[in-house]
């Protein structure tokens, strides 16, 4: 009930600031130096031609009915045509977006399955000596550039140990899944799990390192309220005091502050797609924007706006799951 | 704003932490190599020497199969090259020294890094300080703009927009070359201006989301209040009693945010869309092909990156411990 | 005398071990609670009443720790079930708590005995609802108490554990682990005189008032029908008026069930009002105690004189107006001395005061006693000690 009209106001919300990137993307072309068209047309071109084509792109109409135009076409889901590729741009997005979307929740499985646990035996064994290894490992984690961490792990575990590919990724998740339950060869997720092992810890280390320092301390400052002594009054069972009653309290700040990094979990997997040749979204868009391939730029910034979006609705749900004392009104 | 009480818990919480005078050590070294890597460099950084390529640091022994033409036949031969005093951390692929790299890398991460941050700081403060401090309609549309700006990943919204405006530089002649107190160093350090620029565009957010929710704070205590019923501009309060009480928590937040705008320095160097060639980023990812001969040429500079950061957000964790005791979470045993 | 005695505290200290140094908290107290009655801790704040009844529960952290002493509780079950395992913690019916396992003890709190705090608003998670919470104690009080004669079931408490609440949370109705303890907490939320309680079940602390929650908290505390309530500044954060009726309400569960109340406050009304014997606490120690009638109207230890307000001999103070003036001491164990901690703030030190006195037997009923020289002795004015001793000597 809560939810359902948190759910439209956010929606609502959300709809207004893509809006909001759809026109900023748009304009940006305009403040590109170079005209489009040089772009566009081959370099020997008759000025016929680059009248021609500057026609049928739309490039001599009044930019409010480019504007216009955009938008509507847009609602269509058409982005226009690839400049490089001569596909529909969303056709070329979509196709690249299951392997950043997987790389993404690879990431944070990685990073939710080894942060909370270590933040919280960080926060009950305080200045003993895991305390320092999680504290330093956090330090560290969240001060290393995650392309550099990939190449080192490059070089570490596949050049120098040669255990995992280092590039690429042969086989989608769903493809393989289809493999093992039509013909029960699991042999596609295993080299979907061995392209994506790398990449994934690269993406995720930055937030398990963040994330453990939110819970560690976020956990020390709970575990000072009065009710968990109330609590432990009741007789509750020490494990239940902490990962029911005081880590469920932990959760909200570290999820405000996950929220807020979102770009950056966004922004890491362009980067780690260029560092693993990971054949997403990322990759596409430093391509894109190399070639100047407009429709392509535009599309992918697009996309990556809405998915942006998307994922902090997804969050504030979390928060208000967690936090019963946010209305939202 | 009470700075002796600041100096004081500054101080007070140096003195406790450790981590706080690690961090001060490391950032200061950073600094002295910045400043002076003419003097420290034992090679122009910019220097070629292709006979010299792909050596390894001091220490360290490379092996490896050349075809060579030997008395007019090609034969494959064991090559063994070791590190020299010469080029103490190796060479790259262009024969260059990448210890002196390293020196004059780190002032392009610190240009950048102080200069994102300031110009980001005072833009962003202004902006939220009006804000907050006229609230109403002009919040409300400072602000939606800030979410949009919010709703784009940094590092995507600054490869775009300096892929599509293209690296800017500015050669900043070097006062110790200028004096002639060394020679055989580069004339000039060069500051990637567009990539300064942008990366104080995507960051400012940040400030002006701390400087409104001060602003909006203050404008409500009685004595902003009573300067104002007797007259004072809203420009003279803004500057007297809003901003000094929101520098606290934005001197923190800027600590952080040169950390932030070194690493997304190091990124956009990194994917080559810099705009100088002597960054650590960029030699990262020289070294990215010849990770199988030459390992040091990637390692190197990411080691120097981790290392600045660490020491930001050591000293970042100090300010913060020392002027906001509320974060560190003591559990006072109860005496009643 | 002593077979209606159900919670014996012998020579309890508690010490804190702080970077500033030894904090003694709690200084070998003694005392002794009967069945059925409202004992009265009162003093003032950094008296040590709090940590003496968080000794009383086990609930001391670190840097804290109960250093010496034993707090026996009779439970002529318990010890029975616990004689052959521990025989050093059992003594006749009597089980030392300080000398069992943690395990055993989580068993015990909510069901022997159980506790309610200081502030409501804080004492709960605001982000489970009441009645989460409130059932949350019932069932782990019903896991405990399915085998009463076994002290298996008492101790196996955790079988409420991690895997039945990660259960519990994948399903509907995830807070509460069971329906009864969901009807439990309403039944309870209406003995408190909670109106509403079906509705008000399902909400969160932030949508109940201060009285309400105390209500709320007293219910949670009354979930495992426990032999021993301990209330530390039940009322302090409230309104006057709420105080009252929380303090009605107590007394009304106290004589519905018969059990015993430890109540800690620094409130002379409240302990009036509610107890029927009496402990005045000073720097970690029991200077007085008594029936409430004894200790009231006869104080005899300076310091409680002075808390009443009610030195009779005020120019033998030597002209001390404030009778109670300077400040509880630190209980810096490098500042304590071994002499009557009351001394450098007592209108009447005199040489003895100098050692430190045991207990004696005051006027009164039998067991109205003071740690104090003068409960057995006259006041020698020719004795007192010049009024610059303390503040030269300690230069505190």
């Amino acid at each position: 009930m809560r939810l359902t009209r948190f759910l439209l106001r956010r929606t609502a919300q959300g709809i207004l600031v893509v809006w909001g990137v759809i026109t900023l993307v748009f304009l940006l072309r305009f403040i590109t130096p170079g005209s489009t068209i040089d772009f566009v047309a081959p370099l020997d071109a008759s000025p016929e031609l680059r009248q021609r084509l500057a026609e049928d792109l739309g490039l001599n109409k009044p930019i409010y009915v480019q504007y216009a135009d955009y938008i509507v076409n847009l609602l269509q889901l058409d982005m226009g045509n690839s400049l490089l590729k001569g596909r529909p741009a969303s056709d070329v997005i979509f196709a690249r977006l299951p392997a950043t979307l997987e790389l993404a929740i690879a990431a944070t499985i990685v990073a939710i399955l080894f942060s909370i646990p270590l933040g919280v035996i960080s926060a009950t064994r305080r200045h003993q000596p895991v305390d320092y290894g999680a504290t330093g490992f956090s330090l560290i984690g969240i001060s290393t550039p995650n392309f550099w961490l990939g190449i080192m792990l490059i070089l570490i575990v596949g050049v120098n140990l040669g255990w995992l590919p280092t590039s690429r990724r042969i086989i989608g998740f769903g493809p393989a899944l289809e493999l093992l339950v039509f013909e029960q060869r699991p042999v596609g997720l295993r080299v979907w799990f061995e392209h994506i092992l790398l990449p994934s810890i690269t993406l995720g280390t930055y937030f398990t390192a963040l994330i453990t320092r939110l819970t560690r301390n976020g956990m020390l400052e709970e575990l000072g309220e009065a009710y968990v002594e109330v609590t432990r009054a009741k007789g509750l069972p020490e494990t239940l005091v902490k990962y029911k009653h005081v880590l469920r309290n932990t959760m909200i700040p570290i999820i405000t502050v996950l929220g807020l990094q979102m770009g950056t979990l966004i922004g890491g997997a362009v980067i780690t797609e260029s560092v693993f040749n990971w054949p997403g979204l990322g990759t596409l868009i430093i391509d894109a924007i190399n070639s100047r391939d407009w429709p392509l730029i535009q599309g992918s910034l697009i996309v990556i706006g809405v998915g942006f979006v998307v994922i902090n609705i997804v969050v504030d749900a979390l928060y208000m799951y967690f936090n019963p004392q946010v209305t939202f009104e | 704003m009470n700075w002796q009480r600041v100096w004081r818990s500054l101080r007070a919480e140096f003195g406790r932490s450790p981590m706080a005078k690690l961090g001060v050590v490391l950032i200061l070294a950073v600094f002295l190599m910045a400043i002076f890597a003419p003097f420290l460099a034992t090679t122009n950084p910019k220097a070629q020497d292709l006979s010299r390529a792909n050596e390894p640091p001091v220490g360290f022994t490379d092996i490896t199969e050349d075809t060579r033409l030997v008395d007019g036949e090609r034969q494959t031969v064991t090559v063994t090259t070791r590190g020299t005093l010469e080029y103490p951390l190796g060479t790259n692929q262009l024969g260059q020294d990448m210890y002196s790299r390293l020196l004059y890398g780190a002032r392009t991460s610190l240009l950048v890094g102080l200069l994102g941050t300031t110009i980001a700081a005072l833009a962003g403060v202004s902006v939220g300080m009006v804000a907050g401090y006229y609230g109403g309609r002009v919040d409300d549309g400072l602000m939606r703009f800030a979410d949009v700006m919010l709703a784009f990943p940094a590092l995507v919204l600054a490869i775009a927009l300096i892929g599509l405006l293209g690296p800017r530089a500015v050669d900043i002649p070097d006062p110790f070359v200028a004096a002639g107190l060394v020679s055989d160093m580069p004339e000039t350090t060069v500051l990637p201006v567009t990539v300064t620029f942008v990366v104080a565009l995507v960051n400012w957010v940040w400030f002006a989301r701390v400087a409104r929710g001060e602003a909006l704070s203050v404008r409500e205590k009685n004595y902003v209040k009573a300067s104002r019923s007797l007259g004072a501009s809203d420009w003279r309060l803004m500057l007297k009693h809003v901003l000094p009480n929101s520098l606290t928590p934005i001197l923190v937040l800027a600590t952080v945010q040169v950390a932030v705008i070194i690493l997304l320095e190091s990124a956009l160097s990194f994917l080559g869309f810099s705009g100088t060639t002597l960054s650590w980023g960029f030699d990262i990812s020289q070294g990215r092909d010849l990770l199988a001969t030459s390992w040091w040429i990637s390692t190197m500079p990411g080691l120097a990156i981790v290392v600045t950061v660490i020491g930001i957000n050591l000293v970042g964790d100090w300010l913060r411990d020392a002027l906001d005791p509320d974060i560190e979470g003591e559990s006072g045993g109860g005496m009643g | 005398m002593s077979d209606d005695v159900i919670l014996r505290v012998s020579d309890l200290s508690t010490r804190f071990f702080t970077t500033d140094g030894q904090v003694n908290a709690v200084e070998s107290l003694s005392l002794e609670i009967k069945a059925g009655e409202v004992f009265g801790i009162v003093g003032e704040s950094g008296s040590g009443k709090s940590v003496t009844a968080r000794s009383l529960i086990r609930l001391i952290e670190s840097p804290g720790r109960i250093t010496e002493g034993s707090i026996e509780y009779r439970d002529a079950d318990l010890a029975d079930d616990l004689r052959e395992d521990h025989p050093g913690a059992v003594d006749g019916e009597f089980v030392d708590l300080l000398a069992i396992p943690e395990q055993t003890h989580r068993g015990l709190r909510g069901t022997a005995f159980s506790m309610i705090f200081q502030d409501p608003e804080s004492s709960f998670n605001p982000s489970l609802t009441v009645g989460e919470q409130i059932a949350e104690a019932v069932e782990v009080q019903r896991r405990a108490s399915s085998n009463p004669r076994s002290t298996r079931a008492r101790t196996r408490s955790s079988a409420y554990s991690l895997r039945s609440y990660a259960a519990a949370a994948v399903l509907p109705g995830r807070g509460y682990v069971s329906a009864e303890s969901k009807d439990r907490a309403i039944e309870l939320l209406q003995q408190v005189g909670i109106p509403d309680p079906e509705q008000r079940v399902d909400e969160y602390p932030h949508e109940y008032s201060g009285g309400m929650l105390q209500r709320a908290m007293v219910a949670q505390a009354l979930a495992g029908e426990p032999d021993v309530l301990v209330a530390d500044e039940p009322t302090t954060a409230l309104d006057v008026t709420i105080q009252a009726q929380v303090l009605n309400l107590l007394r009304e569960i106290q004589a519905e069930t018969g059990m015993t109340i430890l109540l800690i406050t620094h409130n002379l009304g409240v302990i009036a009002r509610m107890c029927d014997r009496v402990g005045v606490m000073y720097a970690g120690e029991i200077v007085e105690r008594g029936s409430l009638g004894d200790v009231f109207d006869r104080p005899t230890h300076p310091y409680t004189q002075g808390l009443l307000g009610s030195i009779p001999d005020l120019d033998a103070a030597g002209g001390r107006l404030q009778p109670i003036g300077g400040n509880v001491p630190s209980l810096l164990d490098a500042e304590m001395g071994d002499r009557c901690y009351f001394a450098d703030r007592c209108p009447k030190a005199m040489e003895e005061c100098l050692h430190k006195p045991p207990d004696y037997p005051a006027a009164g009923t039998d067991d109205h006693e003071a740690k104090c020289y003068l409960a057995d002795h006259p006041y020698d004015k020719s004795q007192a000690l010049p009024e610059e001793y303390f503040e030269e000597g300690e230069g505190t």
